[in-house]
């Protein structure tokens, strides 16, 4: 069957892809300036002994293409090594930092997709008129945003409403577990917000320009001449073409998710990935950041992977 | 004396074009059809001939604005615009298009677009309104076990085929086929035709078929109207116009149909059709014809009655024009 070849294929596919990216991972870093042992705030004025001693505790000291074979076969045990920087393991820190970063990118990106692509619809359906025109110039305005710049100016308006940075009110003590997950939200609104506007722009022009395209198909003249109300045209015959290049679109930001956003997470101090990143980069904590783009790269194409298989299901013509 | 089966009377469109002009694309057309009649719309690209009948069923799009009566069995269908259009869509009048690559929808079944007519109007519902869609596919000559196949997976001829039995599902009373063979290769045009005539026999259904090629008209239509700068240019049984012709248009269309036999060159008639943007002086085909004169490039031409049926709109045809000449 033409289904399983479909299958099979993207799967051999996204299997490759992430052992190219696992490579290139462990090439990268290594190439990079500077080195581990050299940038470690922990030991400033290091010895000569003190450095040769760390670079051999890290295995820095073996041969290249002995370290990759090392990284794969702890990789295959799950094992994501220990962080240079905190000595303790990345899958703990990684996690730890994905648990926050998740539900923070989360909300802003659901915001941007069901607002987005709401707007966009309904831009595209009154199209020409001043629904159509603000909704237009909003989403570019926001589309065009630097992302860091729109998180400040948050911050200047909001700062005295809502809290400026960080997770948890540091101040908040033996807080009620209800308490706490309000206070995570309070301080999640301006950084979800940040991502959520930034995505929505790009959603709104998206949509708006997909759902254009199918209403001006022979098709659509079809269901209107078959005596269809407007409503049934978007949703059943429009909506349904244009999500094509609307699932891929939501599917590549989902697979960013775990990436957080470094911008953001810095401008608020949101303890994330995107900050964990930083200052692996800052520390060349290599394991840190090996750790940090395995996930990235695994969930990228994994999301690409599952928008392939929704392809195949919504779009017939792939079948063949 | 019993009214037509449809009369469209005085229609008239305009278009907004950006920067604010405005092009009358249709300009007082004004023709009649009887049951089970097949009337042939022709004329050369861009006369027209789409706007025209996307407004029999108001399908224009907001920049268009549509004056004149569309009289289906002496009611006015356009009256009250949108509501008093809607209830016909398909249930009275269903339309075809240009080979049919686009006309059905990618992503859903040749099957569920055919049912979701009949269900949207109540001629029937579920595995009944299946089963007479599966009739429907095997009056246009398609296996009936191809309903729940995807449109790409049939060929261009195939798919107006199914295009044509989707137009049947509410048993209308008039067909609008606009230029339902154009995209199709020759021996697949031919077997389309012969099955709009045959379906037109067989139901008594009306026809009215679009197309540039005249004859194709000839072949399949007892009347037809030729088009020309939004206007009726002249109307007639098909063979009147073929040997009595009355407009030096129609005749020079007649003329640039190339010899059935392949071996004359294909006359065609040397100048460009009118700007539809701009207002018209006179008689629109006066700068292209052959037999202009006096009053053609001042005085606009009316459709003048020239027998029973049969009328066009030249000043060659007016006494008053001729007593001068
Ligand atoms: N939506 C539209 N907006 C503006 N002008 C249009 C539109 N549709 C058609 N026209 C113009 O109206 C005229 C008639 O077009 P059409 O009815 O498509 O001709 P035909 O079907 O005979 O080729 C042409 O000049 C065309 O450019
Ligand atoms: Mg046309």
């Amino acid at each position: 069957m033409r289904g399983a070849d479909y299958v099979i294929k993207r799967t051999i596919f996204a299997v490759v892809t992430v052992f190219v990216a696992l490579t290139i991972n462990f090439i990268i870093f290594r190439a990079a300036p500077g080195s581990a042992v050299s940038n470690l705030a922990r030991v400033p004025g290091a010895t000569h002994a003190l450095r040769a001693e760390l670079e051999h505790e890290f295995g820095l000291d073996k041969p290249k293409l002995q370290q990759y074979f090392i990284y794969l076969g702890q990789l295959a045990h799950g094992n994501l090594g220990v962080s240079f920087a905190s000595q303790q393991p990345v899958s703990h820190e990684l996690l730890q930092a994905l648990g926050n970063t998740i539900p923070m990118v989360l909300l802003g990106t659901l915001f941007a997709i069901g607002f987005g692509t709401f707007t966009g619809i309904l831009a595209a359906y009154r199209r020409g008129t001043a629904v159509d025109k603000a909704s237009v110039s909003t989403g570019l305005f926001f589309y065009s945003l630097p992302t860091q710049w729109l998180g400040l100016m948050l911050l200047l308006i909001f700062a005295g409403t809502l809290p400026s940075g960080g997770r948890v009110d540091a101040f908040l003590f033996n807080p009620t577990p209800l308490q706490h997950i309000l206070d995570v939200l309070k301080h999640m609104l301006l950084p979800s917000l940040t991502l959520g506007l930034v995505l929505y722009g790009e959603y709104t022009l998206i949509t708006r320009s997909a759902m254009l395209e199918t209403l001006g198909e022979d098709y659509i003249l079809t269901a209107r001449a078959k005596g269809l109300s407007d409503r049934r045209i978007v949703t059943r015959h429009a909506f349904r073409n244009a999500m094509l290049p609307i699932t891929t679109l939501i599917a590549l930001s989902l697979g960013y998710i775990v990436a957080g956003s470094i911008l953001i997470e810095r401008v608020f101090s949101w303890p994330g990935i995107g900050q964990a990143v930083y200052y692996s980069v800052q520390n060349r904590d290599y394991p840190m950041l090996q750790g940090a783009f395995l996930l990235l790269t695994l969930s990228v194409v994994f999301f690409n992977y599952v928008a392939d298989l929704l392809y195949f299901k919504l779009d017939p013509r792939i079948r063949e | 004396m019993t009214s037509p089966l449809l009369a469209v009377q005085d229609l008239e469109v305009w278009f907004d074009l950006p920067h604010g002009d405005t092009l009358h694309a249709v300009r007082r057309v004004s023709f009649s059809v009887e049951r089970g009649e097949r009337f042939g719309l022709v004329g050369e690209s861009g006369c027209g001939k789409t706007t025209t009948i996307l407004a029999l069923m108001g399908l224009l799009p907001p920049t268009a604005t549509v004056s004149g009566r569309v009289l289906l069995e002496g009611e006015d269908i356009l009256e009250d615009g949108e509501t008093s259009v809607r209830p016909h869509r398909w249930t009275d009048i269903s339309m075809i298009f240009q080979g049919a690559m686009n006309a059905l929808n990618p992503v859903q079944t040749v099957g569920a677009q055919i049912v979701e007519a009949m269900e949207l109007h109540g001629i029937a519902e579920g595995a009944d309104a299946k089963s007479q869609a599966g009739q429907l596919l095997e009056m246009v000559g398609i296996a009936p076990d191809r309903l729940d196949r995807y449109p790409h997976e049939f060929s261009g001829g195939m798919r107006q085929r199914a295009a044509i039995a989707m137009a049947l599902a509410c048993e209308p009373k008039v067909l609008l086929a606009d230029e339902p063979t154009t995209a199709l290769d020759v021996m697949v045009q031919a077997q389309i035709l012969l099955l709009l005539e045959r379906l037109s026999q067989e139901l008594g259904l009306t026809v009215i078929l679009v197309t540039h090629d005249l004859p194709v008209v000839a072949e399949v239509c007892g009347r037809a109207a030729v088009m020309y700068g939004g206007e009726i240019a002249e109307v007639g049984p098909v063979d009147t116009l073929y040997h009595d012709s009355r407009h030096p248009y129609t005749r020079l269309l007649f003329a640039a149909v190339p010899d059935p036999t392949g071996e004359e060159e294909v006359v065609s008639i040397p100048g460009a059709p009118p700007r539809l943007d701009r207002p018209i002086v006179g008689c629109p085909f006066q700068p292209r014809c052959d037999r202009a004169f006096e009053p053609c490039p001042t005085e606009q031409p009316r459709l003048i009655a020239l027998g029973a049926d049969h009328q066009a709109a030249c000043h060659l045809n007016d006494p008053a024009f001729r007593a001068v000449s």
